[in-house]
């Protein structure tokens, strides 16, 4: 009685039924017909299951029980359809359950046994994660996949609200394969064995406060674990100067939960676990902000050697020495990326990057990193037109009539291709200030020199000296030194 | 004696710094002042049993060695806030350089008093400290806890061992007084 068939593969089915006779009986013929091949199929077995084709619509099947010695105890008979056949896929098998214990991450692998079916088939898996000494559930998760007829490796990762460390983590999976002509129930395959992650609270020496040293963001909600040894009792957990609650994850481990973590000082806040009087045991959790995308990126050569390029680094990340914001910049055209040696305690940024032989526009991308997250910044720079040059060196001012001098200065720098614009700024006591511009063909590390007439005799002027580009404009240099002089006399 | 009174000078001068420090350190580090820590591997007890019975030169030994184990706990420790905290926290970094120099100044001394006693200085070979990177950080705060609050204890130590050694120095009239082991 209660013949019922069960197919994992469309092609299969098992077909198992229940015997009244306890004990008593021998073996049992199974013959069955099916529609498509009227001939009788027969076997002898000790079971009470077979496995035989799935029929293309219905097929007949008479059992036959007999007893030790070979009579026959009880014929019957069956018609089993389609829609009586039910399908449940074979277990899933895990292939690999890898432990990434920096990230807290779990990854699963397992084979789809795509082969057995024909491919489109729409399959959902269900994976469920386990956590603690009685195994609670901690979350369960359906994953979709399409089966290609082909074993495919299907991957999975799931990130643990706690450091693995803390306690075993475990995890079984089971499939659901949507076969939509298939006439007959449909259900979940069993769930595959579990496969473990021990947690340190297995090991013998695996006491610790973990997660060891991290940094997270700030806003997070943080699980610290403490874990020690059999026998041992956990008097209190402080993060920081606050203590807070004891969750009970194993006979040697014990956790507390920080939620909304605000940003640690540089040093990181402490995490102290008392075990005794004399025994604690602790780690460092570094509070920071994800840097800022850069403001006000600009980047400048004063000198046609080096490109110095600036920037308002934003929010401090509160992130210092091997944690601080690292900063790179890369040159999209040259291919060329050079990391920048920043103070992180100043609040301009500056990164210099050399002058490229035969390249006058660079794509600059600013690359801002840090163990909380990532950002960039891009600006695209002709070169001839962020030219601000160094300050004008070696003023000297030299007398060749009463009413005219000659100017001549030191600018420290390489503006060979270029018209530079000085600015020279005329000072005397009696009159107003006034400007005088010029435009000199730029030199290699020249003296320029500037020829001024229509001044007053026998009379002290002072004058200074700054520079720019002539064509396009970008910034001024500074002033040069003031210099002094005396007009002849008339 | 003269080198006796200097010395005892720049013990007592050390151990206010490291006071200071220790005050400094437990504040930056977060921790919690009354922590107790474990004895610093690396580094001898400055509590010393039969302290009376100590020779002049033992006295001077010990000092001696302790101080070198001191110097490079302090340079480990020096590296590892630079490491930590870059330019975060310039005070802390420069009070620990300060005592760093105290203590190299410290040992340059001892080893002018064992040249006076015509036996010299041993050399240095194999007293580098033992490495901390196996450490969590929080077990390396505890331990830049322990190195600086026994630093403290041997700066007392070494006042009183140089004050023994100039009352039992050549000239010196009085005996060493029970009052006076640390």
């Amino acid at each position: 009685k209660n013949l019922r068939c069960v197919t994992h593969n469309l092609q299969k089915m098992i077909c198992a039924w229940d015997v009244s006779f306890k004990g008593r009986h021998g073996q049992t013929d199974f013959c069955y017909t099916t529609d498509d091949f009227p001939l009788p199929v027969c076997f002898k077995t000790k079971e009470k299951r077979i496995e035989i084709a799935v029929p293309e619509s219905s097929t007949t099947v008479t059992i036959t029980t007999n007893s030790i010695s070979g009579t026959t105890l009880a014929t019957k008979g069956f018609e089993i359809h389609k829609k009586d056949i039910s399908f449940v896929p074979l277990t899933p098998r895990i292939l690999s359950l890898t432990p990434d214990f920096s990230t807290s991450t779990l990854n699963l692998k397992w084979s789809d046994n795509g082969s057995v079916f024909l491919s489109g088939l729409d399959a959902f898996w269900q994976i469920q994660i386990l956590r603690k000494e009685a195994m609670e559930k901690v979350t369960q998760v359906t994953y979709y996949s399409k089966l290609t007829h082909e074993d495919t490796i299907l991957s999975w990762n799931w990130t643990s609200d706690m450091p693995l460390e803390c306690t075993s983590h475990y995890v079984k999976i089971r499939c659901y394969i949507n076969v939509t002509q298939f006439a007959g129930p449909k259900d979940w395959s069993d769930w595959s064995p579990v496969e473990e992650v021990p947690g340190k609270d297995t090991e013998p020496d695996g006491s610790g406060v973990f997660p060891q040293d991290t940094v997270v963001a700030v806003g997070s909600d943080v699980t610290i674990c403490c874990v020690h040894e059999e026998g041992q009792q956990i008097q209190r957990m402080t993060y920081g100067p606050e203590i807070y609650p004891l969750i009970h994850l194993s006979s040697r481990s014990s956790a507390i939960r920080v939620l909304n973590a605000s940003a640690s000082d540089a040093s990181g806040t402490n995490v102290v676990c008392t075990l005794s009087e004399t025994e604690m045991d602790g780690t460092v959790l570094f509070v920071g902000y994800a840097p800022d995308i850069p403001q006000n990126l600009s980047c400048e050569t004063s000198n046609f050697l080096i490109i110095k390029c600036t920037w308002k680094p934003g929010r401090p990340s509160g992130l210092y020495g091997k944690r601080r914001t690292k900063y790179s910049l890369f040159e999209r055209i040259s291919g060329k990326n050079i990391s920048c040696e920043v103070n992180e305690m100043n609040r301009e940024r500056v990164c210099g990057f050399p002058v490229l032989p035969d390249q006058k526009t660079y794509n600059f991308t600013l690359g801002v990193s840090n163990p909380v997250g990532q950002t960039e910044s891009s600006i695209l720079v002709d070169l001839t037109q962020r030219v601000r040059p160094k300050t004008p060196e070696k003023l000297t001012v030299s007398g060749n009539s009463s009413t005219s001098v000659h100017l001549r200065w030191f600018i420290n720098g390489s503006f060979a291709e270029l018209r530079l614009l000085c600015q020279i700024e005329i000072s005397s006591g009696h009159s107003e200030q006034k400007l005088h511009n010029v435009s000199i063909p730029g030199g290699k590390y020249s003296t320029y020199t500037a020829h001024l007439n229509m001044l007053h005799p026998y009379t002290k002027y002072q004058f200074r000296v700054r520079c720019s580009t002539a064509d396009h404009f970008w910034k001024w240099s500074d002033w040069s030194r003031v210099e002094e002089h005396t007009t002849w006399e008339a | 004696r003269d080198l006796c009174s200097r010395g005892i000078r720049l013990a007592g001068k050390m151990r206010s710094d490291v006071i200071d420090l220790l005050d400094t350190y437990v504040e930056q580090q977060g921790l919690d002042a009354s922590a107790s820590v474990a004895a610093v591997e690396g580094v001898p007890m400055a509590a010393v049993e039969r302290w009376d019975e100590l020779t002049g030169t033992q006295r001077l030994l010990e000092n001696l060695m302790a101080y070198r184990a001191f110097r490079a706990l302090l340079a480990q420790m020096l590296e590892e806030q630079q490491e930590q905290l870059g330019e975060a926290d310039a005070a802390l970094g420069q009070a620990l350089t300060a005592v760093l120099l105290q203590v190299s100044a410290f040992i340059y001394h001892l080893e002018e008093l064992l040249r006076l006693e015509s036996r010299g200085p041993p050399s240095e070979e194999g007293t580098g400290p033992p490495p901390a990177s196996h450490l969590g950080l929080f077990e390396r705060k505890l331990r830049g806890l322990g190195v600086l609050r026994e630093l403290a204890q041997w700066a007392v130590r070494s006042a009183r061992d140089l004050r023994q050694l100039s009352r039992t120095s050549p000239g010196s009239s009085s005996a060493p007084s029970p009052a006076d082991s640390p």
